[in-house]
């Protein structure tokens, strides 16, 4: 299975300097590259309302499901999906084979403006994930140090007072 | 794939529960939302797509963020597949960047053969995907052994875990929480022993 590049901090500092034109362009409220699996790979704008952990998740988990539904009809240029709602709308489009672009914007914007401004965004995205796909790994996380028979207990179960109280 | 993020400091990783209908996949996941020590802030919200009866439509969704290691904050999502035999789509999209597997076995007698075939599905999927189980950390979990009809352990050992490799197991009763935390651990150490001997790791 193809995975995703290395992506260094300037490539992320790039990224967010796209989210962050476009969300102005297309007036969204927030805007999210995520890969497709589920895992947040950056965001901008005003996200402090939004579990954007858990939108990640379900944005990838439902453009996955809509795009096999897409295949079994025989529709094979399938590439983004369009959730209308009353107050807040959701646009998801294809980046490239691993990442997705997420968009929030208020519903009064016109899905056209974001459909439109999310074309150019798209190309910068995948153009700057395929600059970090070609450049060869130079760093890695060094997790040689760590005491992996400390990880019994990584996830603690908390303990109950004999008396069936828990612990403050 | 995991995603080790050197621009925020995090690494990323997705466990996936899998196993037959009714074996109590999403109980793990509640019973590790209801218990698991965090500090405040560092557990998401238990997101389940369900039909009316309860039963998983689509997946389980608990993201967790544990402890720091090297500076690195470990964020691991855990996910459950529906069970049931008709929604086999699903699992393929769930299974999609996969680290690690939590196989939930029923220990009931009768449910042995949905076992070994949800096994088995286990591994077709991940062949449809390009993956091979060897290459992925993968713990059992006997779930259910409160219940009086139950296969003895060595026989589901013999039928679930009778590989070159053997892998770990536990006995769990996973509605009391006993052995889902064991359980957890252990993918959690198996994972982190694999991003250790891995030469070049998943970079985003």
């Amino acid at each position: 299975m193809a995975t995703l590049p290395q992506i260094t901090e300037e490539d992320i500092q790039k990224l967010d300097e796209t989210l962050r034109e476009f969300n102005t362009s297309a007036d969204a409220t927030v805007s999210l590259i995520i890969d497709k699996a589920g895992f947040l790979i950056t965001h901008q704008g005003d996200s402090d309302e939004f579990d954007l952990t858990t939108i990640a998740a379900l944005a990838s988990g439902a453009f996955m499901a809509n795009q096999t539904i897409a295949g079994l009809v025989s529709e094979t240029t399938f590439n983004s999906t369009y959730q209308q709602g009353e107050n807040q709308s959701l646009f998801v489009t294809n980046v490239d084979d691993h990442c997705l672009l997420v968009v929030i914007f208020k519903s009064d914007t016109g899905v056209g403006v974001v459909k439109y401004y999310a074309i150019t965004a798209v190309k910068r995205i995948a153009r700057q994930l395929k600059i970090a796909r070609k450049r060869a790994p130079d760093e890695s996380l060094d997790l040689s140090m760590l005491n992996v028979a400390d990880t019994q207990y990584f996830f603690r179960k908390k303990e109950k007072e004999p008396g069936g109280k828990k612990r403050q | 794939m995991a995603i080790i993020n050197q621009a925020t400091k995090e690494l990323q990783v997705k466990i996936v529960y899998y196993g037959p209908a009714m074996g109590g996949k999403t109980t793990n996941l509640v019973q590790v939302h209801d218990h698991v020590q965090t500090a405040a802030g560092n557990k998401g919200k238990l997101v389940s797509l369900a039909t009316s009866s309860d039963r998983t439509l689509f997946f389980d969704f608990l993201p967790i963020e544990a402890m720091t290691i090297r500076g690195f904050k470990t964020k691991f999502q855990l996910y459950t597949v529906p069970g049931q035999v008709i929604y086999n789509t699903t699992r393929q999209l769930v299974l999609r960047g996969v680290d690690g597997i939590v196989f939930v076995a029923d220990s009931q007698f009768e449910k042995m053969p949905e076992n070994v075939e949800s096994f088995q599905n286990l591994m077709d999927n991940l062949q449809s995907l390009k993956l091979n189980l060897h290459d992925i950390p993968y713990v059992l979990q006997y779930n259910k052994r409160d219940l009086p009809n139950v296969a003895p352990m060595e026989y589901m050992e013999f039928l679930l875990n009778n590989r070159e490799v053997q892998v770990p197991s536990f006995s769990a009763t996973a509605h009391r929480c006993e052995g889902v935390f064991e359980t957890l651990n252990m993918i959690t150490r198996l994972l982190l022993h694999k991003f250790i001997n891995q030469s070049v790791p998943q970079y985003a």
